[in-house]
């Protein structure tokens, strides 16, 4: 049977992204689905999102989840715009 | 005309070196100055404010910053600050600094700022030392960005702060949180001086534009947010340079 994933395991999991010092992450954000947690947001590297992943996995093995985070884009603008 | 580069949140580490840098080499192309909205490192050390010095260092334009709330994880901000200015970065903290762009005086004062919310849903400075503190906190800072801004006579004002000034630029993130993402005093500092422009990040979920009540145009450049290495903002109009289209 999947583990319950209720709003104590989301809290949980919110501070761990933050306050572990491996991944130090306010931006991630959780969306609980039936047996599935799904993980949103963007981190500034691929070793970040994949860190955030190996905790969760390592802090509840029993838990699913699906990893939507993407890496922020740095490329350089095309565009000014004019404040007035 | 004056053109201001800028983004927020970058949060550089040694995983991050090289990414910004290509597009930060062609800003002498296309800006006058880079300001950075706080939140430079992840955890506030000197090893990631030297990081952030090789990514953002010897750019060929000046670079003002304030600190964010991940640049005071580790309680060394002097130090990441002292990194940062043998760099060459200008960092700012209730001061100010004052440029000289093309025959005409841009003026930045900045503040790292901090919570405390907006009208309707507003922290009190009320009941225990605590919370007195909390809200304490944000009108020192506020006071110290008014009385910066109000001290600058230019031709151009610019507030650089990393919390927000006004609740439009969260737009995005949870109602819940917007205490902790900014406060109407820092909206309120802007409008006591004749601002042209405030910046300011954090809100990674958050919205681009705003105005603050007095109707000073905001723009929250959390790189999140902007999705490219740095925005590009036109001040005291004049013809567009030529490779970048106007919007």
């Amino acid at each position: 049977m999947a583990p319950q994933l209720d709003e104590y395991v989301e809290a949980e999991i919110q501070r761990l992204l933050t306050e572990s010092g491996a991944i130090a992450e306010q931006g991630i954000t959780l969306q609980r689905r039936d047996h599935l947690l799904v993980l949103g947001g963007e981190v500034e590297s691929a070793q970040r999102r994949d860190e955030i992943c190996r905790q969760i996995t390592a802090n509840f093995p029993d838990l699913e989840i699906a990893c939507d985070i993407g890496i922020v884009r740095a490329a350089a603008p095309s565009e000014v715009e004019e404040i007035s | 005309m004056i053109r201001i580069a800028a983004v927020g949140d970058v949060h550089v580490d040694r995983d991050v070196l090289g990414r910004y840098r290509p597009a930060l080499e062609q800003l002498p192309g296309v800006a006058d100055a880079l300001l950075v909205a706080g939140d430079l490192t992840r955890h506030g050390t000197v090893e990631e404010a030297e990081c952030m010095a090789s990514e953002f260092g010897d750019l060929g334009v000046p670079v003002v910053v304030v600190l964010g709330n991940h640049d005071h994880q580790s309680d060394q901000q002097d130090a990441v600050s002292d990194v940062l200015r043998q760099a060459g970065l200008t960092v700012l903290e209730g001061d100010t600094t004052v440029l000289e762009i093309n025959g005409h005086r841009l003026g930045i004062a900045g503040v790292k700022g901090f919570g405390g919310g907006f009208a309707g849903a507003c922290a009190s400075s009320f009941g225990e030392r605590e919370m007195k503190n909390f809200v304490g906190t944000t009108e020192a800072v506020a006071e110290r960005l008014g009385a910066a801004l109000r001290g600058l006579d230019c031709d151009a004002l610019v507030a650089l702060t990393h919390y927000a000034p006004i609740p439009e630029t969260l737009v995005g993130e949870p109602l819940e949180i917007y205490p902790f993402l900014g406060s109407y005093l820092l909206g309120q500092a802007i409008d006591s001086a004749p601002t042209a422009l405030a910046l300011h990040g954090h809100a990674h979920h958050g919205s681009e534009r705003g105005r603050t009540p007095g109707g000073v145009p905001v723009r929250n450049v959390a790189h999140p947010v902007i999705k490219q290495a740095y925005n590009v903002y036109q001040l005291l109009s004049a013809d567009v340079d030529a490779g970048l289209a106007r919007i």
